[in-house]
C-alpha cells in the first residue's frame, strides 16, 4: 500500500509545488509515519537539485551587488527614524505610498536619481529667478552710475587744477 | 510601485549574511533554472535579484527550517515569481513566438522525455502549473498527469549519472 502511494506521483507533485493543500497534509502525515515515504521524498529532492545543477550558471558579481545595495538601503531607511519625517509633514501634501497601519516609510527607488518635490517649489524657484534678474539689473545700473560719477569727479578735479594754474 | 519590505533593525545584518549564504550556495542553480524559463540571461539576472530582494524573514525561516531543502524553497519562490512572466507571455499574439519562448531546450533530461512527459514536467516544473490545471489543459485525469510526472522523474533518475550535458 505504501509502495502504491509512493508510485502514485504525489511525491513528485509535492516536490514541484504542484500538489493540492489536502495532498500536502496527507503527504506530511505519511512522511512522519512511514520512513519509506521519507526516503523516497529525499531522493526526489536530490533529483530536483541535480536537474538544477546540470543547468547552473554562475551569476555575475553585479547581481549580488544589486541585492546588497538593496539591503543596505533598507538599513539606512531603518536608521533614519520615520517618525521624524512625519512630524514635519506638510498637511497639504498627500503621501500616497504611506500605508495606513504599521511602520511608515519614505519610498526610495534604488536605481532612481530623481527626487520628488512639492509643486509649490515651482513658484518659489520662478520668484528666485525673477528677483535674481532684478538684482542684476540694479547692480548694473548702480555700477554705471558710479562709473559716471567718478568720471565727472575726475573732470572737475582737472578743471580745478587748470584754474589754480 | 516597489514592494515595501519590513525587517526589524536588529535582524538586518543577519538577514544580509543569510541571504548572501543562500545566494552563494544556490544562486547559480536558481539562475540556471530561471534562464531556462525566460531564455535571456540579463532578464534571468533581474529575476534572481528580485527574488533575493523580496526574500523576507519568514521566507528565510521557512526555507531553512529543519528537514527542508533550501534550494526547493527558493525554487518555489522563483516559480511563483516566474508565473507572472508566463502570464505576460500568454498575451503575445505571435503563437510561434510563444511556443519558442515556452519550449525548454538544451536540457538533456527533458530531451529524453516523450511529448506528453515534457508537457507535464515543463508545465509543472518550469511554469508552476498545478496538477488540476494541467489535467484540464491536456484533457486527462489528475491521476494520469501525476503518472506522467512520475515517469519524467524516473527518466531523470535513470540518466542522472550520465556526465554528458547538452
Amino acid at each position: 500500500m505504501i509502495q502504491q502511494y509512493i508510485n502514485s506521483g504525489i511525491l513528485e507533485a509535492y516536490v514541484t509545488g504542484s500538489a493540492s493543500e489536502q495532498e500536502v497534509q496527507e503527504l506530511l502525515y505519511m512522511k512522519a509515519n512511514y520512513p519509506e515515504v521519507n526516503i523516497a521524498l529525499k531522493e526526489l529532492e536530490n533529483d530536483m537539485e541535480l536537474i538544477a545543477q546540470q543547468m547552473a550558471i554562475t551569476p555575475p558579481a553585479r547581481t549580488w551587488d544589486k541585492i546588497s545595495d538593496s539591503i543596505d538601503e533598507i538599513v539606512l531607511r531603518q536608521k533614519n527614524d520615520p517618525k521624524k519625517f512625519e512630524e514635519q509633514e506638510d498637511t497639504n501634501y498627500t503621501n500616497f505610498t504611506k500605508p495606513d497601519n504599521g511602520p511608515h516609510y519614505i519610498e526610495v527607488e534604488a536605481e532612481n536619481n530623481y527626487m520628488k518635490v512639492h509643486k509649490a517649489w515651482k513658484w518659489v524657484l520662478a520668484a528666485i529667478f525673477v528677483l535674481g534678474k532684478v538684482f542684476l539689473a540694479f547692480a548694473i545700473y548702480f555700477y554705471l552710475e558710479n562709473r559716471q560719477a567718478k568720471l565727472q569727479l575726475n573732470e572737475l578735479k582737472t578743471e580745478l587744477r587748470q584754474l589754480k594754474k | 510601485m516597489k514592494q515595501q519590505l519590513t525587517y526589524t533593525e536588529a535582524s538586518l545584518p543577519t538577514i544580509k549574511q543569510t541571504k548572501h549564504s543562500l545566494y552563494t550556495k544556490y544562486g547559480p542553480l536558481l539562475l540556471g533554472y530561471i534562464k531556462e524559463v525566460v531564455k535571456e540571461l540579463n532578464i534571468a539576472e533581474q529575476y534572481l535579484a528580485e527574488i533575493f530582494n523580496e526574500l523576507k524573514e519568514q521566507d528565510i525561516e521557512e526555507i531553512l527550517k529543519p528537514g527542508a531543502k533550501p534550494f526547493l524553497g527558493l525554487q518555489q519562490l522563483a516559480r511563483k515569481k516566474l508565473s507572472s512572466f508566463i502570464s505576460i507571455l500568454e498575451y503575445c499574439t505571435d503563437r510561434n513566438d510563444i511556443e519558442a519562448k515556452k519550449s525548454i531546450a538544451g536540457n538533456k533530461f527533458i530531451d529524453l522525455m516523450n511529448r506528453e512527459q515534457q508537457l507535464v514536467f515543463c508545465g509543472i516544473h518550469y511554469y508552476g502549473k498545478t496538477i488540476a490545471t494541467l489535467a484540464t489543459e491536456l484533457n486527462k485525469s489528475e491521476h494520469t498527469v501525476k503518472g506522467l510526472l512520475r515517469e519524467s522523474f524516473i527518466i531523470i533518475r535513470k540518466h542522472r549519472n550520465d556526465t554528458a550535458v547538452h
